[in-house]
């Protein structure tokens, strides 16, 4: 039964597997088969299960394909469909070429990942060791909410931190005449990063034609040639690629401008509040718009300024993170779409009409508050008031003390400090006492416990409340896992400090602990049976 | 806190207050006292705005029958907002103070676009469009038509309005523009027309210019206001400007072929209602024949507002025969638009006077002075007889008619200049007739005339001698206020020459030089590598900018500017420009800094102000001198010298100082504020230049700081920028604990920039506080 929102990139009829025709789908995250005539897949394998795949000799008169999992178990697929079968199977296996690779990867991140924090935690890993090399709890428990919390702190601290871009980076690349009447520019990666990263439209461009049409090096030539780089110059050949990327900067600038400025205070649109009638006023007479009588010198005079005022708002955004509109046109194959949409559309007027909805709407509901906000800025005085920023402090000191002076907060954290070892309800064991009392390597096996029991009890208590079957079935899972490590764990243990010392007060604490959780489960169990009779 | 202002007890909702602010008020007191108008300069960021509505809020609740309303005037619709969001402050603090509840009402009005809630209206983008839809819903007779004709779409707000809206006045408060819409939304009523009913009864009025000096809007808005009102205009130092462009008229081709279409669609609506309705013509006739007779009863009891576009000469006589009945006076207007149309077609310039233009049109196609002058009366009549929908469509021929009746009702203040092609392009016909205003008193006279007290402030108004000379007025108060400051935190350099010793000037002689052009160049590149986060630049002209920033390009001076900040630039189109603001702000927020390059006179250096880091230096290029080849300059010019003995040049100078006093102003917003003020010109340091900046600039403008060369200007900017970058807690702090000593009364220096209560009410603060003011 295939789940309708995945997407199936492939379909092969007669494929027969195990002898029994079927259809072979390949989709978006697994391979599927499923048998003629039935509408489930009795084979089904994640795409990061497969190891591989092997396909039989060209020469061989069956023509198959075999997935290797990561199991080692394989799966046959036998392409029978006479006619055609060589080129289904080619277009199946380029296809898992294509996919293969991606959730490889995905699948080595992760287990990289495993080993790096095990790598960097000595204290994970003894954990590890204690817990699933043991077989108290499987890996994937042990994982499942370790590697989710990690994963996000990490890919922050790992992901280098970004470089912003210089302004000038054009600057910086000083053409040099090489001697032999001609000029050389000196590109370097971070440069051509930041041309990617502010002109999204430059890279597309380099995607669709390097290497493909011209090298590297052709298509640098070519760039520092066009118009494009050097902004005085109007667009005239269309035979230069570039001639595409100005008019998409120029399309995402109108898009930009087209949506108007978010803070009312610098709307020049909206500053005037009557605007004299036309033909009033001491000059009023519209400096003609019309192209024809400018000169070339103003038309290129004005490109420009439109490219600095661009240029600056492309490093901007590139700097700041923030995809702005027009990026996001280019940058997103989806978007494309909607590119494609706008120009098609008659003179844009379908696209343009939606979006002045959106942005009446957005006007509408953002602005107000906004403009209060700005307003409220404009017209404060802060020298005028008292000055009573310090008195607020003072304050809020006094009222953190009576809240840290209260009961509330002092039972609580008597409880928590009695509660931990070394606190009241240890002091048999006062730290001096196990220090001077315990051998180290007893020490350092006391302390695994504790960690090890920690992570098993959080484990179980975070099944409560218990409101789902999964919690339910994991919960039970845990009380049998706590049971079993007090069998193999503790208790040798403290059989062993029993050997050695008399004292056996050293495990009290962590048994209180397990009994507790006991206890709970006990409540909760009965309380279910309860309920069911 | 509560002060005394020469017995008139001022609630001011903050609990200290600036000396200059205590200066302000005493002189804003004496001119209400004296029920005359008043001239103040006090600079940007001292809180003009509170003092202005403490004082005269206070003065309303004191002596009500005295003064019944405040008209608050200011430039730009974020201004209104701002004005309504203090004066609600001030409300709270006094709520707050005597615990009663206010029974004050202010409101801000706005043009539809900004004040409609109707859903399809309201989505349209430009103000005209949304003027031109709304009057199709509301306009009296489609609604009459309605009656007959259910299915017509209609505005159920404006209907609601109607019905309801008029019954119980608007509840006390303060009302901001998104307020009442709000409100109007809420009750369902139209809050457009909920705000110009209401303005009636205000208390206060808080608007834009417009709509008490554009003589078309006036008449529709404002003559109903009470004589007993003070008027504010704030910012005001372009108030000429406003008054001028307000009574211009343009006509080109263009305009022309619409009145020929917009008269023959006038003479076939005639011909069908002629058929259907003769009566309602009949009824016209008869009502223009009785003359404009409620109109000149309304102005003489003294009701109305006079628009000086109806002069007093036509309320007291009926419309003239000839263009009587419809037919004769569309037939007149096609002889009219004939004769503009043929003095449109010439090749060389031609400038005459009113009196001029007259003489030639009686002579060739008789048309005499006094129907003309009847013109935009009668087709106002007309338009509303033949009950046209959309008015806008009749803008060319409004336009038309308007003109016919300025040009025969002003023998002065007025000049025609009719030019075949631009100067930049003379192969290229496109005649214009400009009919130019010269004298800014003929749109304002009315306002001086009717109200008790009229204010005109602004933080730079320097000299401020010249604002009652050019509006013809007599003010009984004239002052300049300086800003005390704890610290000096405003830096104006004069830089006149480059490291190379060459001088930079934008002189019209050497403004191409190279040698000036990489000046400046060095000059912003220097100040981007030492100034932190905003710097703005003004150039003298859009022009003079492209051509800069072109060869900055080719130098590659900006690419090495790149390399400390990032650059936007201004374009002619607003929406461009917005843009490039935002991503300006956004630099300066992110702290990769960025640089503004824009123009003197435009959008930029009129509106948007750069406080703090948005502004940390401000960069004038040149002086920005008003494009002075322009006939229609120059005829004003003239007229200001035979009329008012201004010389060419004083107002010359006076013009772009004030508009270099806004560029560099816009970086200083507040005493917590800090900016350099660099001006790159070496005329800048001419007595008669620097003299005319505002007295606020002109203190800080020491000898030492004149006439610097690149090298010098850097360090002394370093230096200022070291000082400056202190924290500013520390020397408010420093300012509070300055306080505390003074209120032991220790006498210090930097107690100077703030008071509190007891300070005011010692005798030796006051007599210092008398200095601040400057009487001119």
């Amino acid at each position: 039964m295939a789940a309708l929102s995945e997407e199936v990139l492939l379909v092969v009829k007669r494929v027969r597997q195990r002898k029994q025709d079927g259809t072979l789908y390949l989709m978006a995250e697994r391979i599927a088969w499923g048998p003629e005539g039935k509408d489930r897949f009795t084979v089904s394998h994640l795409y990061a299960d497969i190891r591989c795949q092997k396909i039989s000799p060209d020469g061989k008169a069956k023509i198959q394909l075999q997935l290797v999992l990561h199991t080692g178990e394989s799966t046959n697929l036998h392409f029978s469909n006479e006619s055609t079968a060589l080129k289904d199977r080619d277009a199946a296996k380029d296809l898992l070429q294509q996919l293969l690779p991606k959730f490889k990867k995905r699948a080595n991140k992760e287990l990289e990942e495993k080993n790096r924090m095990l790598q960097e935690d000595p204290v994970l890993f003894q954990l590890y060791k204690d817990l699933v090399v043991c077989q108290v709890i499987s890996a994937e428990e042990f994982w499942a909410n370790r590697l989710s919390i990690n994963n996000v702190d990490h890919s922050l601290s790992n992901n280098k931190q970004e470089v912003g871009i210089s302004a000038a980076f054009l600057a910086d690349i000083r053409p040099q005449t090489d001697g032999c009447n001609g000029l050389r520019y000196n590109l370097t990666s971070d440069i051509i990063e930041s041309i990617f990263r502010t002109y999204p439209a430059v890279k597309q461009k380099y995607g669709e034609n390097v290497p493909h049409n011209m090298t590297e090096k052709e298509f640098w030539t070519r760039f520092f040639q066009s118009h494009y780089f050097h902004r005085d110059r109007i667009n005239t050949g269309l035979q230069d690629i570039f001639s595409e990327c100005a008019k998409q900067d120029e399309k995402g600038l109108k898009s930009m401008v087209f949506q108007g400025v978010k803070n009312p205070m610098v709307d020049l649109l909206s500053l005037e509040d009557k605007s004299l009638d036309e033909g009033y006023g001491s000059n009023s007479t519209a400096p003609s718009t019309s192209n024809t009588n400018k000169t070339v010198k103003e038309n290129s005079n004005s490109a420009i300024i439109k490219r600095f005022n661009h240029h600056s708002t492309m490093v901007l955004a590139a700097g700041s993170g923030k995809k702005i509109f027009s990026v996001v046109f280019t940058a997103d194959p989806c978007a494309n779409l909607a590119v494609c949409l706008h120009r098609d559309a008659p003179n844009g007027q379908a696209c343009e009409t939606s979006s002045t909805d959106g942005n009446s709407r957005d006007s509408d509901f953002f602005q107000p508050p906004i403009k209060k906000v700005k307003i409220q800025d404009v017209i404060e005085y802060e020298d005028l008031h008292r000055e009573n920023g310090k008195k607020t402090v003072a304050l809020n000191l006094k009222k953190s003390d009576s809240v840290l002076s209260g009961s509330a907060l002092c039972t609580a954290s008597c409880a928590i400090a009695a509660l931990s070892p070394g606190g009241v309800l240890m002091q048999a064991l006062a730290q001096q006492a196990i220090n001077q009392m315990v051998p180290n390597d007893v020490q350092g096996e006391l302390k695994h416990l504790y960690t090890a029991a920690g992570e098993l009890l959080r484990h179980f208590w975070s099944c409560f409340p218990v409101n789902t079957l999964f919690l339910e079935e994991k919960v039970v899972k845990m009380r049998s896992n706590l049971e079993r490590f007090q069998m193999t764990k503790l208790r040798p243990f403290q059989e062993k400090v029993q050997r050695q010392y008399l004292s056996t007060n050293l495990t009290g604490h962590l048994e209180d602990m397990f009994q507790m959780a006991y206890n709970k489960f006990h409540a909760w169990q009965t309380r279910r049976m309860m309920r069911k009779t | 806190m509560k002060l005394n202002i020469e017995g008139l007890l001022v609630y001011f909702p903050y609990d200290y207050i600036y000396p200059e602010q205590y200066s302000y008020m005493l002189e804003l007191k004496r001119t209400l006292d004296a029920k005359g108008h008043g001239v103040l300069e006090m600079p940007s960021g001292t809180g003009k705005t509170i003092s202005l509505l403490s004082l005269i809020v206070a003065y309303q609740r004191e002596y009500p029958l005295e003064v019944t309303k405040l008209i608050y005037c200011s430039r730009t619709v974020p201004e209104i907002e701002k004005v309504v969001e203090e004066l609600r402050k001030l409300m709270e603090f006094y709520s707050k103070e005597t615990g009663e509840k206010n029974n004050i009402l202010a409101l801000a009005l706005s043009s539809r676009k900004n004040l409609c809630v109707h859903p399809e209206v309201s989505s349209l983008r430009f103000g005209k469009e949304v003027d031109g839809k709304c009057h199709s819903l509301t306009a009296s007779y489609i609604r009459a038509q309605r009656h007959s004709n259910p299915s017509l779409p209609s505005c159920r707000f404006y209907e609601e309005f109607d019905a309801m809206g008029k019954q119980v006045p608007l509840p006390a408060g303060v009302y901001n523009l998104d307020d009442l819409k709000d409100f109007g939304r809420r009750k369902g009523w139209c809050p457009y027309y909920l705000a110009r009913y209401s303005i009636l009864h205000a208390n206060i009025i808080v608007y834009s210019y417009h709509y008490l000096l554009d003589p078309k809007i006036a008449d529709l808005v404002s003559k109903e206001l009470s004589k007993k009102s003070v008027v504010v205009f704030d910012e005001a130092h372009n108030i000429d400007n406003v008054c001028i462009d307000s009574m211009s008229v343009n006509i080109t081709r263009r305009t022309l072929d619409r009145s020929q279409a917009n008269v023959e669609t006038l003479q076939n609506t005639i011909l069908k209602i002629k058929e259907t309705d003769a009566a309602k013509l009949k009824e016209e006739y008869r009502r223009l024949v009785e003359g404009l007779k409620e109109a000149n009863v309304a102005r003489e009891t003294d009701i109305y507002m006079s628009n000086p576009v109806l002069p007093d000469e036509i309320l007291q006589e009926a419309v003239p025969g000839s263009i009587r009945t419809a037919e004769h006076f569309v037939g007149f207007m096609k002889r009219f638009l004939e004769y503009l149309k043929a003095r449109l077609r010439i090749h060389h310039v031609v400038q005459e006077s009113a009196p001029q233009f007259l003489k030639d049109i009686f002579e060739k196609v008789c048309i005499d002075r006094k129907p003309l002058r009847f013109c935009a009366e009668r087709l106002r009549s007309l338009l509303r007889t033949l009950e046209i929908a959309d008015i806008a469509d009749f803008s060319a021929i409004t336009l038309i008619s308007n003109f016919a009746t300025l040009v025969s009702t002003y023998s002065k203040g007025f000049t025609i200049i009719i030019e075949p092609f631009e100067d930049r392009t003379p192969t290229i016909a496109n005649p214009v007739l400009h009919f130019s205003c010269m004298d800014p008193s003929i749109a304002i006279k009315p306002v001086f005339e009717r109200f008790q007290s009229v204010i005109i402030t602004s933080g730079t108004l320097s000299p401020l001698d010249i604002y009652p000379r050019i509006l013809d007025f007599r003010p009984v108060t004239v002052a300049s206020f300086t800003m005390t400051l704890a610290r000096t935190c405003l830096c104006p350099l004069v830089v006149g020459r480059g490291n190379d010793q060459v001088a930079m000037t934008s002189k019209f002689e050497t403004r191409e030089d190279f040698a000036v052009i990489r000046n400046y160049g060095n000059l912003l590149l220097e100040m981007s590598a030492i100034v932190p986060d905003g710097i703005v630049a003004f150039f003298t002209s859009y022009t003079y900018m492209e051509n800069i920033v072109a060869s900055w390009y080719e130098q590659g001076i900006l690419e090495n500017v790149q390399r400390n900040k990032l650059i936007f630039i201004e374009t002619p189109d607003a929406a461009e420009t917005s843009m490039a603001l935002e991503k300006y702000q956004e630099a300066c927020e992110n702290g990769r800094g960025a640089i503004l390059l824009s123009v003197a006179r435009g959008k930029v250096s009129e509106g948007i102000d750069f406080v703090h880091h948005f502004g940390r230096a401000v960069i004038m290029f040149g002086v920005p001198y008003v494009y002075t080849q322009s006939r229609i300059l120059k005829a004003r010019l003239e007229y200001l010298r035979d009329q008012f003995q201004i010389r060419e040049n004083d107002f010359l100078t006076f013009d772009a100082m004030r508009h270099a006093a806004q560029c560099v102003g816009r970086a200083i917003r507040g005493k917590t504020d800090y900016g350099l003020m660099i001006f790159a010109d070496k005329r800048y340091a001419r007595a008669d230049k620097r003299g005319k900046l505002p007295r606020w600039i002109q203190e800080h403008l020491t000898d030492g700081s004149l006439n610097l060369t690149i090298d010098e200007t850097v360090q002394l900017s370093k230096h200022f920028l070291r000082q400056m970058a202190h924290s500013i807690h520390d020397i408010s702090n420093c300012n509070v604990q300055c306080f505390c000593q003074l209120n032991l009364s220790q006498e210090d220096q930097l107690g100077l920039s703030l008071l509190t209560l007891e300070q005011l009410q010692s005798e030796d603060m006051l007599q210092k506080i008398a200095q601040i003011a400057h009487q001119a």
